[in-house]
């Protein structure tokens, strides 16, 4: 437990992908212990997110269980929908990343992503409670989803870039500045990037640039339509629970209804 | 006691400007600061009789609405940092935030006696609440300064923690305004019972009730 803990928290710091670890064109990150830790975040913002359907004159309980299962497994299922995509595009541009790389890098993402959104967790969970607005709540949602989906992207596409670079150019990295040659203060921060800070060879991520944007796109396309199918995740209070809604109408229609209806009376 | 007041006279100094105090007299700071400025503002329209009880509940309100806000926030805070590449610095960073709301509620404090003045000259309760709205302000301001001058030294070191520093501003704020809400009275109305909480169904939140105000105003 401790050791997945410390993994998710490697991820985070820039450790796992730093890019003296990533000189042999793999990365090291172990999937199967992460994957619970990603269910148990998930499951937390699930249960955040369903106490808006808790706290008022008829409580729906079961919406509490039902967002608990569906955050993670909206997670998963986005992953496993657009894997196969990602994999071959990354193929196609002639890329040498192995099967297991790409999955350990996108197991790292949604790593990120979910620490994210579990940590918005507290915050949601208060306005949760002490809104009636059901549409604000939706809102909320959705740009506390949108911020952690963007911020789990950047982490794959810089991780990306420093695989790629690995694998295509054979880099000597510059060792950093010895601590007695240099301030130390600069020494400390040049030598610990983010996992999110942008380093590499611009030339070589011109290649990758377009495929992976065109992918950007559509995990968040996929993921906005995965989570619409799944719904209800907060639960409308003019409707009784159930465990899915008919198929209707899509993601960004309901978005665009939702900032309509927020400013009527 | 002339030791007394020279140890807080440092104290204080180095709260609002020098080196960061440690942590637990940060704590202490904000929750001392703020209930002595809770209880002077419950206190308007109070004789010796149960509207005293309201200036308690707001004392307590005070420190509670900045250390809740400091909580809820510093989860996604935490997580912000380590992303950018800036958890080295983060006992640093988690002591500028504090020194920044130390430096709110002290200043508060120290703004009470004009409150105490404005509710001795007037019964206006509309007019109470936007006095004690800018005493606020004033206070925010000072603690915003305190904030970027502790920052200083780390925005110099690495220029993503100017990035951290603003979001966590305007995250702290958008949960705050709804804390505030959340938990009034602060003041009381005179013609209303003496609460905790206003017990009326539950409104909406702050925002909500902003929109829904601007666009009353509108129509």
């Amino acid at each position: 437990m401790r050791y997945w803990f410390a993994q998710l928290d490697s991820i985070l710091r820039g450790q796992a992908t730093h890019p003296s670890r990533l000189q042999q064109g793999e990365l090291n990150i172990q999937a199967d212990g992460l994957l619970v830790m990603l269910t148990a975040l998930g499951m937390s913002y699930g249960f955040c997110m369903s106490w808006y359907a808790v706290l008022r004159d008829d409580p729906q309980y079961m919406q509490v269980v039902a967002s608990m299962i569906k955050v993670p497994l909206l997670f998963f299922l986005t992953l496993a929908v657009t894997f196969p995509s990602l994999y071959v595009f990354n193929a196609l541009i002639g890329s040498r990343l192995s099967f297991s790389s790409m999955l350990q890098l996108l197991v790292g993402s949604q790593a990120v992503l979910l620490a994210v959104l579990a940590s918005f967790g507290p915050i949601v969970a208060f306005f949760s409670v002490t809104s009636t607005s059901y549409f604000f709540i939706l809102l909320l949602n959705v740009a506390v989803c949108g911020l952690a989906g963007s911020l789990g992207i950047r982490f794959l596409l810089q991780t990306l870039h420093r695989l790629t670079d690995a694998l295509y150019v054979p880099i000597v990295l510059a060792a950093p500045e010895p601590a007695e040659a240099a301030p130390p203060d600069s020494a400390v921060h040049a030598a610990a990037p983010g996992p999110l800070t942008r380093i590499g060879r611009p030339e070589s991520r011109e290649r990758v640039r377009v495929v992976f944007y065109v992918w950007v796109a559509t995990f968040a396309v996929v993921g906005g339509q995965m989570a619409w199918v799944l719904r209800p995740f907060i639960g409308n209070p003019n409707a009784p629970f159930t465990w899915f809604r008919p198929r209707q109408s899509n993601f960004l229609e309901a978005v665009v209804e939702s900032v309509r209806r927020l400013f009527q009376p | 006691m002339i030791v007394a007041l020279r140890s807080l006279d440092v104290g204080l100094r180095r709260a609002l400007g020098g080196s960061a105090l440690p942590t637990g007299e940060l704590f202490g700071c904000i929750a001392a600061g703020g209930f002595f400025y809770g209880v002077i503002m419950g206190s308007f329209g109070a004789g010796f009789d149960e509207r005293l009880l309201l200036a308690l509940f707001s004392g307590v309100k005070v420190p509670m609405l900045l250390l809740v806000c400091f909580l809820m926030t510093l989860p996604i805070f935490l997580v912000l940092n380590s992303l950018l590449g800036l958890r080295s610095d983060l006992p640093d960073v988690v002591r500028a935030v504090l020194a920044g709301q130390a430096a709110l509620a002290i200043v508060l404090a120290a703004l009470a006696p004009y409150t105490v003045l404005w509710y001795a000259s007037s019964a206006d309760y509309a007019a109470a609440q936007l006095f004690n709205f800018a005493m606020f302000i004033i206070a925010s301001g000072a603690g915003q300064a305190v904030l970027r001058h502790h920052y200083r030294p780390l925005v110099a070191r690495d220029p993503r923690h100017r990035q951290l520093m603003w979001a966590w501003l305007l995250l702290y704020s958008f949960v705050a305004v709804q804390m505030a809400w959340v938990l009034r009275p602060f003041i009381g109305d005179p013609s209303s019972a003496v609460q905790f909480f206003r017990n009326e169904p539950l409104s909406d939140n702050a925002y909500m009730v902003i929109i829904r105000l601007i666009g009353q105003e509108m129509n």
